[in-house]
């Protein structure tokens, strides 16, 4: 008996070792993948990291690139984040889109595709979804990217507390938001690592006097604020020609103010912090939704969900699914239409040229939308 | 949908032979309808990854509870228990009334600083059990008692991880709370506590009480003040760290293993290979479950069984949304209340607080409410089984019939403020 005992005893070790090495493999390999963002050929000048408005970053996974794309003549200047939320890869893809087909004629666009790093390198626990997502592009090379978590790595930050307060406004959320990028801003120099990140972002926006922000997301389709722009009360203006600009070009967008009384934002805290003009665009995204059914990396690229398509006839979206998918093509050309169509807004509100930022061969929607092949976008 | 119900019923299916066909452990069960679920549903070579991502998604509940579990077999041993039921009783007999109130809210208060029913009835219900029997309550009555207040401790202000979790999957920040979650959980503690307990208690005879009392008496006197200190020492690094938040908090497992390491000090000897390892062992199974349950919801999600269980209750129509709210949360806490909140807390949120347009907080409050119920609920049911094990009550069940009317009443009034949460907003 005690025989028997210790040979099973031995085999589910055996067991549980394999299964630790396969899936060690698998967190180690995801938290080590490094995407390789083509800047050969493109516009963008030059890089440099994050941590040069946060010396604290340096040595951390967070020290990310920042790509500079100047134009021939001085002009105004743009920040693009994409990643903030690294589970929303509309955000995380149109950023690298952009830096890679954008030409700048005047001004200066920065783009950090990877701002939450550590929230790209780990997926979250019970959420069930793929570690990568893949693309083909036009010379039939496979490119490889990140399909991360909304949270920063509890590797490099954890334990969460039971409620998170925000500083400066000492306002309570649920612990594990502590991890969320986007409720740390304006960010603290000594703070966590995000609340590092976002301090970094803080500063290099006052450093490099920044003109606007815009903050690339997605969101549930059962979430009342989608397919919007949320816009800092000081932001308004150009957010509402833009959003013009959009329905103009057969591209609808809602208008949401920035809430005064929820902390932590890019919409709220670059707006109060900074001189720039801060934005936040949202697009709905059934990979991250609540309601839906088998998720793997089909369902974040196509968006085609059977679960969502009931919840449509129900009334219970706050995006148009009648078509019974919302591909990542057509997410990531919402994107850098909105970013172009908010650029223009900035230019048209200027009392004079000196300060504008003019963009060239920005990736077209309705070609974007129709090809329905991000591949082809990428170099 | 149709491969979503072919995966439900496989997982569920052997879930159910491994529990009570093979009498396998519920964690071990419901590992088997994971891989059996993650292999038909297709999964493939991301199976294994899965599984134990899965498992992370309990790694902090976990830590509290075997540090907690840890604590509780030092304060057993050392004789604290024994010192602390005594003196409480020598104080309070002449009220019993009052004296099972303060007791509920004893229970409860851990909860309160911790959002957790485990921390609420391993800590301060483990310390109130042999008080509840030595008042006259018989061991399921006390396990009742214990396992409701573990249930509203982990509902009452300040700290709600249940309402967290919904705050974050619906964009709330957690500010207004206090009111709501006060009206929603005291006013049901006295009620409850009396309910169950009035009717043991109130013909109370200390003096009879009193060669009972022996053992227990003779501890107090042979280590005198310093036999309270581990208790002493928790209830103040709780307070330091979750009340006044003087510095970063220090988390539940670290503060429930400095208030044990005290206890190795403050009364009868204990020998730390010993104890250590029996608090761990005792707190294995529930530790295994909760791991089985990161697994189970994980592959649930992945495979599309999650997406169906939500969209079926929401298709049924508006009018049952109340009753389907009412059950299906309590039931989905068969595998984990937390997770409950998750899958059908932020749906069931969205559409009150949203799509019908009531008060988010109030909606938000009566709806982790309701999911704490599952923390009763068979096979995890974490609250009633912890319950059952510092009463010596063998099976759980016993205590999940004790307190159904509870539950009932429980219900009824977090429904009432789900309904009506505009109203209750206009209180405050």
């Amino acid at each position: 008996m005690k025989k028997k005992g210790i040979i099973s005893t031995c085999i589910i070790l055996a067991i549980a070792i394999v299964c630790t090495v396969i899936a060690g493999t698998s967190f180690y390999n995801k938290r080590n993948f490094k995407e390789d963002i083509v800047t050969e050929g493109s516009a963008v000048t030059r890089t440099y990291k994050l941590s040069t408005y946060n010396k604290n970053l340096k040595g951390t996974i967070a020290n990310v690139d920042i790509y500079v794309l100047e134009g021939k003549e001085p002009g105004g200047s743009i920040l693009i984040l994409g990643g903030t939320h690294a589970n929303e890869p509309a955000g995380h893809m149109a950023a690298i889109v952009m830096l890679e087909q954008l030409t700048v004629e005047k001004g200066t666009v920065y783009v950090i595709p990877q701002i939450n790093m550590s929230g790209l390198s780990h997926n979250d626990p019970l959420e069930g979804q793929p570690q990568f997502i893949h693309f083909t592009t036009k010379d039939g090379s496979v490119r490889t990217f990140h399909f991360g978590s909304r949270a920063a790595n509890p590797i490099d930050q954890w334990p969460d507390p039971d409620i998170y307060t925000h500083k400066p406004s000492g306002q309570g959320l649920s612990g594990s938001e502590t991890r969320n990028l986007n409720r740390c801003y304006p960010g603290q120099k000594y703070g966590t690592l995000s609340e590092q990140v976002a301090y970094a972002v803080t500063n290099m926006i006052n450093t490099e006097k920044i003109d606007m922000e815009i903050d690339l997301h997605e969101s549930s389709p059962e979430y009342a604020v989608n397919n919007a722009c949320v816009a800092h009360e000081r932001a308004m203006a150009i957010a509402a020609e833009g959003v013009l600009n959009l329905e103009m070009d057969d591209i609808s967008m809602r208008l949401e103010p920035s809430p005064v009384t929820l902390h932590g934002l890019t919409h709220r805290e670059l707006g109060d912090f900074t001189d720039t003009y801060a934005l936040l665009l949202e697009v709905g995204n059934p990979s991250q939704g609540r309601f839906r059914g088998y998720t793997d990396e089909k369902l974040v690229i196509t968006g085609e969900d059977p679960c969502y398509v009931i919840a449509q006839k129900l009334g219970l979206l706050y995006v148009d699914y009648s078509a019974g998918n919302f591909p990542l093509s057509l997410r990531v050309a919402r994107h850098v239409a909105g970013c172009a169509a908010f650029i223009q807004a900035y230019n048209d509100s200027l009392d004079d040229d000196a300060r504008a930022i003019i963009i060239d061969n920005v990736p077209d929607y309705h070609e974007m939308v129709e090809t329905d092949d991000l591949g082809l976008y990428l170099r | 949908m149709t491969p979503y119900v072919i995966t439900f019923v496989l997982m569920l299916g052997v879930f159910m032979v491994g529990c009570f066909a093979l009498k396998w452990p519920v964690g071990v069960s419901m590992m088997a309808a994971a891989v059996i679920g993650a292999i038909e549903g297709g999964l493939g070579t991301e199976t294994i990854r899965m599984m134990v991502e899965g498992e992370f998604g309990y790694v902090d509940t976990i830590l509290t509870i075997a540090s907690a579990m840890v604590f509780m077999k030092v304060i057993e041993d050392s004789g604290g228990l024994d010192a602390l039921s005594s003196l409480i009783i020598e104080k309070f007999h002449k009220v019993p009334a009052i004296l099972l109130i303060l007791i509920m809210f004893i229970i409860m208060f851990p909860g309160m600083i911790t959002g957790s029913s485990t921390a609420a009835v391993l800590s301060a219900g483990s310390i109130m059990a042999p008080v509840l029997m030595l008042m006259g309550c018989d061991a399921v009555t006390a396990g009742s008692i214990i396992a409701m207040g573990g249930l509203l401790g982990m509902i009452a202000p300040p700290v709600n991880t249940a309402a967290l979790i919904i705050c974050a999957g619906i964009d709330v920040p957690y500010v207004g709370f206090t009111g709501p979650l006060l009206l929603l959980t005291f006013p049901l503690a006295i009620i409850i506590v009396l309910l169950l307990g009035l009717r043991k208690v109130k013909n109370l005879d200390y003096e009879k009480l009193k060669p009972a009392l022996e053992k227990q008496d003779a501890v107090r006197k042979q280590y005198g003040f310093k036999i309270y200190l581990p208790f002493i020492v928790l209830v103040i690094l709780m307070i330091f760290f979750k009340v006044l938040k003087v510095t970063e908090d220090l988390g539940m497992p670290v503060i429930f293993l400095l208030s044990a390491f005290v206890g190795l000090f403050t009364g009868r000897k204990i020998n730390v290979l010993k104890t250590v390892p029996e608090a761990i062992r005792t707190a294995t199974p529930v530790m295994a479950i909760l791991m089985g349950v990161g697994m189970f919801i994980e592959v649930m999600t992945a495979t599309g069984v999650r997406g169906l269980i939500v969209m079926t209750c929401l298709s049924l129509p508006s009018i049952l949304w109340l009753i389907v709210a009412c059950t299906s949360i309590p039931l989905f806490g068969a595998v984990s209340s937390f997770g409950a909140c998750s899958v059908l807390g932020v749906p069931f949120a969205y559409i009150y607080a949203s799509y019908l347009g009531g008060n988010a907080v109030v909606v938000l409050a009566a709806i982790s409410l309701i999911a704490s119920v599952g923390d009763m609920m068979p096979p995890t049911a974490l609250a009633g089984l912890f319950a059952a094990q510092v009463t010596g009550v063998k099976q759980y069940t016993k205590i999940l019939k004790k307190c159904i009317i509870p539950i009932v009443i429980l219900l009824a009034w977090a429904a009432f403020f789900l309904a009506k949460s505009k109203l209750i907003a206009g209180l405050f």
